[in-house]
């Protein structure tokens, strides 16, 4: 299951690769995909070259791919979360209404991450020690969050101080070298108890808790760390627009569960990996990227993104039906 | 003595199932709120709630049958949008009483729902996907129809059907109790209804056992489809127009009366007769929200916590999967 399974003698680095690649095994058809979306959005807008392109592409894909990693780190627990869209709007309140008062920024981003831990933390005691449906958990928790942001912030205002959005979404690559660290973190998570935890306690629970994997608290501390990645990106979208708005995460519930099944996170738990749904979350990004530029309308573009969604889905279980 | 005692475990079983429960808890409220509240006992009162609680259950019936068979249908509130905005659309001529259109529509909305079953089924879409790409589409469509402007109604029949009350009883309600008999007896006492049992119970077994699953799969999404697009075409008679969004406030309502009756949200368990004592609480749980007269945020906060607490009394899933 992970890379760290087998480290007798010394043999971790033979079998690290391997297992790797096996990882990516599946993955094949949407790393192509991917990369001609990408091959598509460099022609058309030959600027993502530039520092300044790329920054702005890194930008508009960052929220996507956190919240992404939020709904998969759920999905591969067995669970899921229709909350993610207002957990973000209740980091974005939050981050336009702490930073510029007393706390700064840093006493803004320490609440905004409590927020989100705290509220995830919450959810997955409900759904895991109380044994309720994640779906309908995450659906009530919606409207208690969404409810919480409209209290916290009744209409589009506050603000984040300009610095900080010059940094996170000015020219600078930042969101890319951040995404790239949540990855890496990722990473060292799986290597810890409960990250190993994971995949069993999503792929089979009984078994996984029978062999003495903490699987309640693998799936509560799932939930938790995908509020904090949830509000972390309400965060950045206040950032990105200098300002709160309490609901303008809504569009991020359905996203996240596109990207992460684009990426091949199954509904069923344990099966998927973080690298699919990152992918799965630039295809996203890059096919909104390219209609835009391609000038289709909103109703061409909506039409067009649930084509495609069906699409991606539909074609790996057909191959797999053919076998 | 062999009566009572074939009797009495019978009425305890139903004194203990989860739609008599959930009658129970809707009871219980509407009591305790006549007694401390003003006019919320009011004849006019609880008929406009039951009213209201009609259209949530023409579409938590479809999802009801969606849920049931193991799927979940997430389109159902951009179903009831479009077929609220097409039938003005849809109106022929030279057709004085509106049938044609309402006949249109209800075909519109029953064959996306099929293509939903269709995705479904053949595709191997999974349906929470399939059903949110669905919705996307239509979202894209009722734009390209609409925009963003209001669509008056102009259709005899379509304003009977909202407004009209035969004998004090708004026929909106009628038409629910119609549809819910018919949709009781096609669960509980067809072969159709046995196979969307054990589709939802267990797709292998049913699939061995000779369910024609494909067909089974795309006939509970059409159902799902027909019944909000009635939904749809109710909601436009009692507004008199029609609009982008209209129908938006249906996709959680529906949900969530089919889990507060009882059904699992897991398939192959649960009784659209647990999902009409399920709407009617909805309703009335958001008719006591606008009574405190709160802030929007507190409300949101509220109606979600009831729903959290109410299913703690009814959503339990018995077993660890």
């Amino acid at each position: 299951m992970s890379a760290t399974t087998d480290t007798e003698g010394g043999r971790t680095i033979p079998l690290y690769w391997p297992v790797q690649a096996n990882r990516n095994a599946g993955l094949g058809g949407l790393f192509v995909v991917v990369l001609l979306f990408a091959i598509a959005y460099g022609v058309l807008f030959p600027g993502l070259f530039t520092l300044s392109g790329f920054s702005k592409f890194t930008q508009s894909w960052f929220p996507l791919a956190l919240v992404a990693m939020a709904q998969a780190l759920l999905m591969l627990t067995g669970g899921i979360s229709l909350a993610i869209g207002a957990t973000v709007s209740l980091g974005a309140v939050i981050a336009a209404t702490t930073m510029s008062g007393p706390l700064g920024v840093a006493g803004g981003s320490v609440v905004v991450a409590l927020a989100g831990l705290g509220f995830g933390a919450a959810t997955g005691l409900i759904v895991v020690k109380l044994r309720l449906p994640a779906i309908v958990v995450t659906l009530a928790g919606s409207f208690i969050v969404g409810g919480a942001a409209l209290l916290i912030l009744p209409r589009p205002g506050g603000a984040v101080p300009g610095w900080l959005s010059d940094l996170l979404a000015g020219n600078t690559p930042t969101a890319f070298v951040l995404l790239l660290a949540v990855a890496l973190l990722w990473k060292l998570y799986l290597a810890t108890p409960l990250g190993l935890g994971l995949y069993a306690a999503g792929d089979n629970p009984v078994g996984a808790y029978r062999s003495g994997v903490p699987v309640d608290a693998a799936r509560i501390a799932a939930y938790a760390i995908s509020g904090l990645l949830s509000t972390g990106a309400g965060l950045f979208v206040a950032a990105q627009t200098g300002s709160g708005d309490p609901v303008i995460g809504t569009a991020f519930t359905l996203n996240s569960i596109a990207a992460a099944v684009l990426g091949g996170i199954g509904f069923l738990g344990g099966q998927g990996t973080m690298r699919g749904a990152i992918a799965g979350s630039l295809l996203l990004s890059l096919m909104i990227s390219v209609m835009f530029f391609l000038g289709f309308t909103p109703v061409a573009q909506y039409v067009a993104q649930g084509l495609i969604i069906i699409g991606a889905v539909a074609l790996p279980q057909l191959r797999r039906l053919k076998r | 003595m062999s009566a009572a005692g074939s009797v009495m475990p019978r009425v305890s079983a139903i004194l203990r199932s989860r739609p008599f429960l959930t009658v129970a808890v809707v009871a219980a409220v509407w009591i305790v709120a006549g007694v401390t509240m003003r006019g919320f006992g009011a004849f006019g009162h609880l008929r406009y709630l039951v009213e209201l609680a009609a259209v949530i259950g023409l579409v938590a019936a479809g999802q009801t049958f969606v849920v049931v068979a193991g799927g979940i249908d997430l389109s159902v509130a951009a179903i009831v949008t479009v077929s609220a905005v097409a039938l003005p659309l849809l109106s022929l001529p030279g057709d004085p009483t509106g049938m044609s259109a309402v006949l249109a529509t209800l075909a519109l909305s029953t064959a996306i729902g099929l293509a939903n079953g269709l995705g479904v089924a053949f595709l191997r879409v999974h349906p929470m996907i399939m059903t949110l790409a669905m919705a996307t589409f239509l979202q894209g469509l009722l734009i390209l129809i609409a925009g963003g402007t209001a669509i008056s109604l102009d259709n005899p029949l379509v304003t009977w059907l909202g407004n009209a009350r035969p004998a004090g009883i708004p026929v909106g309600i009628l038409l629910w109790l119609a549809i819910s008999a018919a949709v009781l007896v096609v669960m509980h006492a067809t072969a159709f209804g046995a196979r969307i049992f054990a589709l939802g119970a267990n797709p292998l077994a049913a699939a061995l056992s000779g369910v024609p699953v494909n067909a089974t799969t795309i006939a509970v999404y059409g159902i799902s489809g027909f019944t909000a697009g009635l939904a749809g075409v109710l909601v436009l008679g009692m507004n008199g127009q029609g609009y982008v969004g209209i129908g938006d406030p249906y996709l959680l309502a529906s949900i969530a009366a089919v889990v507060l009756g009882g059904t699992s949200i897991l398939g192959g368990l649960g009784t659209y007769a647990g999902t009409m004592p399920g709407a009617l609480l909805l309703v009335t749980i958001t008719a006591l929200i606008t009574v405190v007269n709160a802030s929007p945020g507190w409300r949101s906060i509220l109606f979600g916590s009831l729903i959290l607490g109410l299913l703690l009394l009814s959503g339990r899933e018995s077993a660890r999967r």
